[in-house]
């Protein structure tokens, strides 16, 4: 019955949709009808209004709705989509004070000179205020009013005028800062936290283990890395758009011909003209996206910082050609100037204001404050006084925002529907038991996600869809995907339905603004091409992943957050690259070694001569470990060619079997609510095939299986030996150098403390005051604590301390203890002495030569030049399955 | 039967009467949620209940004689509403002043919720930062100190005077309103990206203010979105209709699918102590953070103006698209998805 009521959710929001209701109710109202009909017909044919539910009853998922629904803003985690907003209101200030169009057209007289010049420089405009807005519509017609026809007037082919124009309305999604990103990151982060849940009992179910590595973890998202993920796709498109229409226009001239400017192109005003209108929406983008991808501002954060640079820009903007136009603006930049000098001179932190320095760069910093603020809001009055501006502005933003908030707020109250009929379970089983494991799944998933897309727009796809089967696609250890690759395709991939005849949505909005001289046919005639390019696009990302994941990492790997080197996650890249490094390395390394050894440490206290010599017979070992690692990793490799089909087909057994053995529980559940005795000899029947289907199912399993899983584990284990070895290996070895240059560099300290520990003995005597002696050990102690490789001194003093017991103090043993200490100390002094102020140069330098080798896991974080290395081999997919 | 173009009298005036009964029994509903709840009266229900009447369960424990009566007063509020949605639908009013009347009511809801959020916000940011700074004791003195760091005390002595003046700015103003929201939001990030940057400076309430903003544009700003059209439709077969068919799929679409969502918010948010709108706001309910600001409760209630506003506005909509069909007033569909930002 649950079917049943899932087909009539789908049959209602289909009608809804296709009524053309607002899409933000039809979608909760479809949700709220089907679950009213299925608790009244329960209520009605079953007695109980839960009946025809998965689980619980209609007021529950009713709730669960709601809740969901109010979950947007109501949880600090969902911060990231109060970025929204503040983009809309950015873009749309671009738009009404007519910046974007003055880009436009600025660009276009720019570049006209050179073939296909206008068309390029359409689609650079189209990325640029794509950028700014994120809403398909607005671009395609913002470009189709002010460039289609400029392009036909020069005579450009309309198929190709009118294909460049939608494609570039539709780089919107894919380039930064998109609001769709940042609802798919939203929609994602909660598919990767479910995907991970489901991948951890996956792991429990196939190896019987409790907690799963963390390195078998699924990389989630967040709206910074989506913008830095779609960052390269996006460009990639860029290029591939003005390839094309440089190419048509060298090969077919008459297509898109040059287009002369009649003025002079080296006009002084002219070049005026060029960098106003030109370089500060340029600033603008990049600091925005700058900011978010070194780090410095999270996306909320950036996106006021769009908003208000917007909104002086249109105060100068809306004031073209007066005296004064240029003040508020002039007044910004300079206190800006001014704050970021103050603030590389002084430490301006509110919170600390100790000296009188602080106090004057605090004063200066608030006058530069106040005066960027009065720029600020002057430029505001500005819209606000000028043509009503600001007003519009506002009003657009609130009405844009609104609108998709709501629909987030209605799909919440769909997903909950959706639930309830076990729609969810049935999408799963679907997408699991597909032929062909992961891609393809990846293939019918971005299938489906393409058709919606001649039906639905980017937002309404982003939180239907990427919510029910992302969580599936993301726990697959086949693929492993990252959360960001796969919402850049979905997003890629929802850009080319939107430009697929018939219905594509951009083809819709082009037509409406279109002049009548274009036909329809030409519209579709001209798309083709760029499907075509957005398809190579698609399958570029697709192969070539570290495209999409490498700049998030790189960014995670290098910002103030970054994971230490030792963290598991990293180890297998950063081996990778430490193995490459010894062995080119290795003659330089070796020779460094070479000299440590040739050290003369005769002298030197005996635990800093063995850790020295175990340091350097570690070192030399390495190479060995190394290869122990690499014949493991190679044993593997051998082994998983026979070993890759049998798991597979075992884990599809067994797979089935759980879903026989789920199905069987919920029938004896059935079975034990029920007296109708036709109805339990029927459950019985079922349960009794399912049991059939398991024995036969299990017999399937080849009869080696055991045999061939328990050696291939054994095989796996060797790595993990082979890895741990050598990790402990270097981790000593680096532990022992840092130690002995401690140890021998503290000599001096350690000679500063002779007179305290001397005069011990002084304080502990027979018929001393107790009280003091234990007082004088106690703070010698503390002095000694701080001074490395002192631990056979300081259990002598500690022997020295217990014998001073309140209570039980024993003066004369004590006394013996400090003499001995004193001995200890001497001895562990004259040694240290010996080591030359030349040797302990040469373990400085050898310490630096193998920091970030042998030492690298022992640091704080990775250098910068190690993080991109590195970065670029974790921003592969990985297949994980065999561990699985 | 229906003329060519007019709907029939019987029908007009029975959508007419569901339309306003409807909102007025969704007021009468916060009104008697909030005497049950905070006046402790035993609700509609609870009454009936204690009479016998109508099958409904009596409440748990002893009501009084005094509680009884006001619960009385209870169940006559919404046989008021009834009665006075039957009354004017029948001697008075047509579709078109009827939408325009819902309309003038979405819109006060949402002009005086705007005016609450505003001084609220602002308030309570400046408390939770003299809190935060302990400056507060130096300026209000000990006692005052305390019950600053009380959700409730700040609830009952300074949140709901600053909503009532919010409600009576939005009698006498019109001009202000929601959509201000939204430069609120971009004025608040920025002092965010100010404090942060330069003065090093960051505290919750900053953050708190922002969210407690932006959850309000949106949700209040959702009325207007509809009046505008703003709301996205898929508009393959939309476009292509006669301005009948729109305003047929505008009416049957408000009352199958818009109010049913509104009354879902309403009913299952506030049925009972511990559901999802009254729990937080019975308790003061504040964010984790005890320097935060103390709204939190507030913004359940965003559900209730939200709800309620839209209630209004789907009923006016669906009036007008009524009266569009029965030929009263001229049908001015906006195009919808173009209109975005362009």
């Amino acid at each position: 019955m649950e079917l049943f009521f899932l087909a009539v959710l789908f049959l209602i929001m289909m009608y809804a949709l296709g009524s053309g209701y607002p899409v933000a109710f039809a979608l909760p109202g479809a949700a709220i009808i089907s679950i009213a009909l299925a608790g009244i017909t329960g209520y009605l044919f079953a007695g109980d209004s839960g009946a025809y539910f998965i689980q619980d009853g209609p007021i529950e998922w009713l709730t669960a709705g709601v809740t969901n629904f109010r979950g947007i803003y109501w949880e600090v985690e969902r911060d990231t989509l109060i970025a929204i907003p503040l983009f809309i209101f950015m873009g749309i200030m671009l738009q009404r004070s007519r910046i974007a169009e003055d880009l436009l057209v600025t660009m276009a007289q720019l570049f006209g000179p050179i073939p296909g010049g206008l068309g390029i420089s359409v689609v650079f405009v189209g990325a640029l205020l794509a950028a700014t807005t994120g809403i398909v519509g607005a671009t395609v017609v913002a470009m189709g009013l002010i460039s289609l026809p400029a392009m036909l007037r020069n005579n450009y082919s309309k198929p190709l005028a009118t294909g460049t124009i939608c494609a570039s309305g539709t780089l919107g999604q894919i380039i930064p800062p998109s609001i769709v990103l940042i609802i798919l990151a939203d929609q994602l982060a909660s598919a990767a936290d479910q995907a991970a849940s489901e991948r951890k009992s996956l792991y429990k179910e196939a190896t019987g283990e409790f907690s799963m590595p963390s390195t078998l973890d699924i990389v989630s998202t967040s709206a910074g890395d989506m913008f830095l993920g779609a960052f390269i796709p996006g460009l990639i498109l860029v290029g591939l758009y003005m390839a094309y229409i440089l190419g048509s226009a060298l090969l077919r001239p008459s297509t898109a011909p040059a287009v002369p400017y009649d003025g002079k192109l080296l006009e002084r005003a002219f070049i005026q003209k060029v960098i106003l209108s030109l370089v500060p929406p340029l600033v603008l983008i990049f600091v925005v996206l700058g900011s978010i991808i070194a780090g410095i501002a999270t996306v909320n954060q950036a996106g006021a910082i769009g908003a208000i640079g917007a909104t002086v820009m249109a105060g100068y903007r809306l004031r073209e050609g007066e005296k004064d136009a240029f003040y508020p603006v002039i007044l910004a930049t300079v206190s800006l100037v001014v704050i970021a000098l103050l603030m590389t001179v002084f430490s301006i932190n509110i919170r600390k204001i100790e000296t009188g320095m602080d106090v004057v760069g605090i004063t200066a910093a608030v006058i530069a404050v106040a005066g960027f603020v009065t720029a600020v809001v002057w430029s505001g009055w500005r819209t606000f006084k000028i043509e009503d501006t600001l007003n519009g502005v506002m009003l657009e933003s609130a009405k844009t925002t609104s609108m998709v908030f709501i629909i987030l707020l209605g799909a919440a109250m769909l997903t909950a529907a959706f639930r309830a009929f076990g729609g969810e379970e049935i999408v799963k089983e679907f997408l699991t038991g597909l032929p062909g494991g992961f891609w393809a799944q990846f293939v019918v998933v971005m299938l489906v996600i393409f058709l919606l897309g001649f039906f639905l727009d980017f937002i309404e796809i982003a939180v239907v869809v990427v919510p029910i089967v992302s969580p599936i696609l993301l726990a697959d250890p086949t693929a492993n995907v990252t959360a960001v690759w796969l919402g850049v395709m979905i997003g890629m991939n929802i850009q080319t339905s939107f430009l697929t005849p018939p219905f594509g949505f951009a083809l819709f909005y082009l037509r409406g603004v279109a002049s009548s001289a274009v036909k329809t046919l030409d519209i579709y005639r001209g798309v083709i091409p760029f499907i075509a390019l957005q398809l190579i696009g698609l399958t570029i990302v697709g192969f070539y992943p570290p495209l999409v994941n490498f700049l998030p990492v790189r960014t995670y790997l290098t910002s103030e957050t970054a994971p230490p080197p030792k963290n598991p996650r990293l180890q297998s890249c950063l081996e990778d690259y430490l193995f490459n490094t010894y062995m080119q390395d290795r003659g330089r390394l070796e020779a460094a070694t070479g000299e440590v050894a040739s050290l003369d440490l005769s002298g030197l206290p005996k635990d800093i001569q063995r850790d020295l010599g175990l340091m350097v017979s570690n070192v030399n070992g390495v190479f060995d470990l190394v290869q122990n690692i690499r014949d493991a990793e190679q044993a593997i490799e051998v082994a998983s060619v026979d070993y890759r089909p049998i798991h597979g087909e075992v884990r599809q057994i067994e797979r089935q079997i759980r879903r026989n053995n789920k199905i069987i529980t919920a029938l004896k559940l059935e079975q034990r609510g029920t007296d109708s005795a036709s109805k339990i000899a029927h459950i019985r029947e079922e349960i009794a095939e399912l049991d059939a289907e398991n024995r036969a199912l299990k017999a399937e399993i080849p009869s080696n299986w055991k045999s061939v899983n328990k050696e291939f584990r054994s095989i796996r284990s060797e790595l993990t030996k082979a890895q741990r070895q050598y990790r402990k290996s270097v981790d000593e070895s680096y532990g022992y150098l840092m130690t002995a240059i401690d140890v021998l560099t503290a000599s001096d300290a350690l000679a500063a403390q002779e007179t305290s520990l001397k005069a011990l003995l002084n304080s502990v005597r027979v018929n001393g005051n107790h009280e003091e002696g234990r007082d004088a050990i106690k703070a010698v102690m503390t002095n000694f604590s701080a001074i490395a490789g002192t631990s056979a001194t300081m259990a002598l003093l500690d022997e020295a301390g217990k014998n001073m017991r309140k209570g039980r103090e024993k003066p004369e043993e004590a006394r013996t203890a400090i003499q001995s200490a004193l001995t200890a100390f001497n001895a562990d002094l004259s040694g240290r002495r010996n080591a030359s102020p030349e040797m302990i140069a040469t373990l400085k330098t050898y310490e630096a030569e193998i920091r970030n080798s042998i030492g690298l896991r022992q640091q704080s974080r990775l250098p910068v030049d190690i993080a991109t290395e590195i970065s670029g081999c974790l921003a592969k997919h990985r297949d994980i399955s065999l561990s699985f | 039967m229906t003329t060519a173009s007019g709907l029939h009298p019987l029908l007009v005036k029975s959508c007419r009467f569901g339309g306003i009964a409807s909102v007025l029994l969704a007021l009468v509903f916060i009104l008697n949620n909030f005497l049950t709840y905070v006046g402790g009266m035993p609700g509609v229900y609870g009454t009936l209940g204690a009479a016998g009447l109508l099958g409904f369960s009596a409440p748990s424990g002893n009501i009084s004689g005094g509680m009884l009566t006001m619960g009385w007063l209870q169940v006559l509020l919404v046989i008021a509403a009834l009665g006075f949605a039957g009354y004017y639908t029948t001697s008075r009013g047509t579709l078109a002043d009827d939408s325009k009347h819902m309309d003038n009511l979405a819109s006060y809801i949402i002009r005086a919720s705007f005016w609450a959020v505003l001084f609220v916000g602002v308030a309570d940011a400046i408390i939770s930062f003299i809190r935060v700074e302990d400056i507060h004791v130096a300026l209000f003195g000990k006692t005052i100190a305390t019950k600053l760091g009380l959700s409730s005390w700040r609830g009952l002595y300074i949140h709901i005077p600053l909503m009532v003046i919010g409600a009576f700015i939005a009698i006498r103003d019109k001009s202000v309103s929601v959509i201000w929201l939204i430069l609120l939001v971009v004025i608040a990030e920025m002092l965010i990206v100010l404090a942060r940057f330069i003065f090093a400076y960051e505290q919750t309430f900053m953050g708190d203010l922002v969210r407690f903003w932006y959850a309000a544009l949106f949700l209040f700003a959702s009325a207007l979105t509809l009046k505008q059209e703003g709301h996205v439709r898929v508009d393959v077969f939309f476009a292509g209709f006669q301005d009948r068919t729109k305003a047929w799929v505008n009416a049957t679409g408000s009352v199958a699918f818009g109010m049913p969502l509104c009354w879902i918010v309403l009913v299952l948010g506030m049925s009972g102590k511990a559901s999802l709108i009254n729990s937080p706001m019975l308790n003061f309910e504040t964010s984790m953070s005890g320097f935060g600001m103390y709204v939190k409760y507030l913004m359940a209630a965003f559900l209730v103006v939200f709800a309620i506003s839209m209630l209004a506005q789907f009923t006016s909509y669906f009036f007008k698209a009524l009266a569009i069909m029965n030929g009263d007033i001229k049908p001015d569909f906006g195009e919808s998805h173009q209109e975005q930002g362009a």
